[in-house]
């Protein structure tokens, strides 16, 4: 009897404790998914009482009539593809670079840490100036070192402007890897680099064959990271280019909110979201799974 | 301790010789592009004190020759930065201590309590650390203008909270997990229920954990764009993030003063990393990495 009571009680506690976050959790993070499934399937202006259920059509939209969302679509695998090979790179060399006992070396940390706790719109207010064709920085010093044929508009030109983008999101990102990739570092056993080092290892195939191994599940958290931050990508484009010049910097994410939002076709808007849901869950189920089987085996 | 100490130094001693050719160039090479990656900065910054006619007239790395400072006084009132700036403060005041307590009071009850379905919402909340909210953007303005909470501070701080959850009881579990039994078995013993130990003994010693997810979390609140756009469509309501894209949306050709909006809606949260530097790195760490 008394022990009943107290398992009952014990329930109850925890469902006392987890009911605050859970509920907030479900109404306003999960119900949301579910719900743009459910709009992607419907045709609604945002604002009418009814919502009308139209089967796939606006998938066969968004898919044959809609110009744009190639382009979008194209443009986000490019833009993941890079953001999985750049900022990790970088940030791992850096992070290599930054774990050598060197002078300053919490300082170096420090500044290469500073761009991602920037806001992601500040970043792209920042590098809209730097990139301006006539006073920015970038013009500026190409015209001092007498490269003036190399002078662009950099978001203007349909070309270059999503590379130009790029640049600025990797200096905003790469701290972040860098710091991902510091931490992995440490758990990589010294007394493992001393012995190759003894063994007449060079520094290469101390990397290559104790340092890099050790790193692999930090590798992969980092790639995973990078490709699920990178499918996010709003901001940084919301404000450098806003999708232009003529569509050629749109993106998913972008793309749903100004079909939703802009022009009110909540349909097209979340059939979009839900194609980018699609490629987002396709990465993160495997890692989950990947991530769990870790952890049971560490246990 | 001296002993270790003295062990210590003389390992340091044998590892490094005297003069590593590499590390040197190392050094030069991760401070020359240091040197790059702060520029932007030092260009905003300079730019920011100039006039219009400076920026036109002068090279971009020119400091400027004398200071104006009315830039950022112009600049605070047309881009409504009290106003913001207000706003800001308010979301973020609210929203992050809250969404910690109720983070940790769920991390706690699935660490230390064991109850059916323990598991299955562990992984649903694993799976929110990783949904991204840019592709509910609609939905979530339909949800809150069903409540009728467009333009107000709850309605875009439940969003956020939400959002929150999941990396906030992830950490959190995965550090209550880690405490060791003894410390709550004789309370429970006692009779103490699961909010006096919650309360007592977890909330004093993740001390150093809840202070590395407050300074990351402020960051984050504060920084956040994409949700704001959709659910603060008022004026009056705008945040930081919000006003400084209007404001470059309406005066891009002012460059002093835009420049100076930047600056204004930067430093809180560079002031905050600055000073807290040391727990940005282990609350980032502690959870994707360790795992």
């Amino acid at each position: 009897m008394q022990i009943t009571k107290l398992a009952s009680d014990q329930r109850l506690q925890a469902a006392l404790l987890i009911a605050p976050a859970l509920i907030i959790y479900a109404v306003f993070a999960i119900y949301p998914m579910i719900d743009v499934v459910a709009l992607s399937f419907q045709k609604w202006n945002g604002l009418d009482a009814n919502r009308h259920f139209v089967g796939l059509s606006n998938y066969i939209d968004i898919f044959t009539k809609d110009p744009v969302f190639w382009v979008a679509f194209r443009n986000t695998i490019t833009w993941t593809i890079l953001s999985t090979i750049f900022p990790p790179l970088f940030g791992l060399l850096l992070a290599l670079g930054l774990n050598q006992r060197l002078f300053a070396r919490n300082s170096l940390r420090a500044i290469y840490y500073l761009p991602v706790i920037i806001a992601p719109i500040a970043v792209a207010t920042m590098w809209r100036w730097m990139y301006d064709p006539f006073f920015g920085i970038f013009n500026q010093v190409l015209s001092l070192l007498g490269l003036q044929s190399w002078i662009k508009d950099w978001l203007g030109a349909r070309d270059v402007a999503l590379y130009s983008a790029f640049v600025a999101y990797v200096w905003q990102t790469v701290g972040f890897s860098m710091v991902l990739f510091l931490a992995g570092l440490q758990g990589v056993d010294k007394s493992l680099v001393e012995a190759a080092r003894i063994d007449g290892a060079d520094r290469w195939q101390r990397f290559r064959f104790v340092t890099l191994p050790a790193l692999r599940p930090t590798i992969t958290i980092v790639l995973v990271l990078s490709v699920i931050s990178s499918l996010k990508a709003f901001d940084i484009i919301y404000g450098l280019t806003g999708g232009g010049p003529a569509q050629s910097t749109q993106m998913l994410a972008l793309w749903a909110f100004t079909q939703s939002m802009q022009i009110f076709d909540f349909g097209r808007g979340s059939a979009i979201s839900t194609v980018l849901l699609l490629i987002t869950l396709a990465i993160v189920i495997p890692y989950m799974r990947w991530a769990q089987k870790r952890e049971e085996a560490a246990e | 301790m001296t002993v270790l100490k003295t062990e210590a130094f003389d390992n340091a001693a044998i590892a490094a010789p005297p003069r590593d050719w590499v590390l040197v160039g190392l050094w030069i090479a991760l401070a020359m592009v240091a040197v790059l990656w702060v520029a932007p900065f030092v260009f905003i910054i300079f730019t920011s004190f100039k006039s219009t006619a400076a920026v036109m007239g002068s090279s971009a790395f020119a400091p400027p020759t004398n200071p104006q400072i009315s830039n950022y006084v112009a600049a605070w009132s047309r881009g409504r930065f009290e106003t913001t700036f207000t706003n800001s403060a308010i979301i973020t005041v609210i929203k992050v201590p809250l969404g910690l307590f109720i983070s940790a009071m769920a991390a706690y009850a699935l660490a230390r309590i064991e109850f059916s379905g323990r598991k299955m919402v562990l992984v649903l909340i694993l799976f929110g650390t990783m949904i991204p909210f840019q592709v509910m953007l609609a939905p979530l303005f339909t949800l809150v203008n069903g409540f009728g909470l467009i333009d107000t501070y709850p309605g875009v701080i439940l969003p956020y909270l939400a959002f929150g959850i999941p990396y906030q009881v992830f950490i959190l579990q995965s550090f209550f997990r880690g405490v060791p039994k003894e410390l709550t078995e004789a309370a429970r013993i006692d009779g103490a229920s699961h909010f006096v130990i919650f309360r007592r003994i977890f909330l004093p010693i993740s001390l150093p954990v809840l202070a590395a997810l407050c300074i990351l979390d402020f960051v984050a609140t504060w920084n956040e764009f994409a949700m704001a756009l959709v659910l603060l469509q008022d004026q009056k309501m705008w945040t930081l993030p919000l006003g400084l894209s209007a404001f470059q949306g309406q005066f891009s050709r002012d460059y002093g003063q835009l420049n100076a909006a930047i600056v204004m809606t930067v430093l809180p949260a560079a002031l905050v990393y600055l000073i807290f530097q040391r727990y940005f790195v282990s609350g980032l760490t502690s959870g994707a990495v360790k795992g």
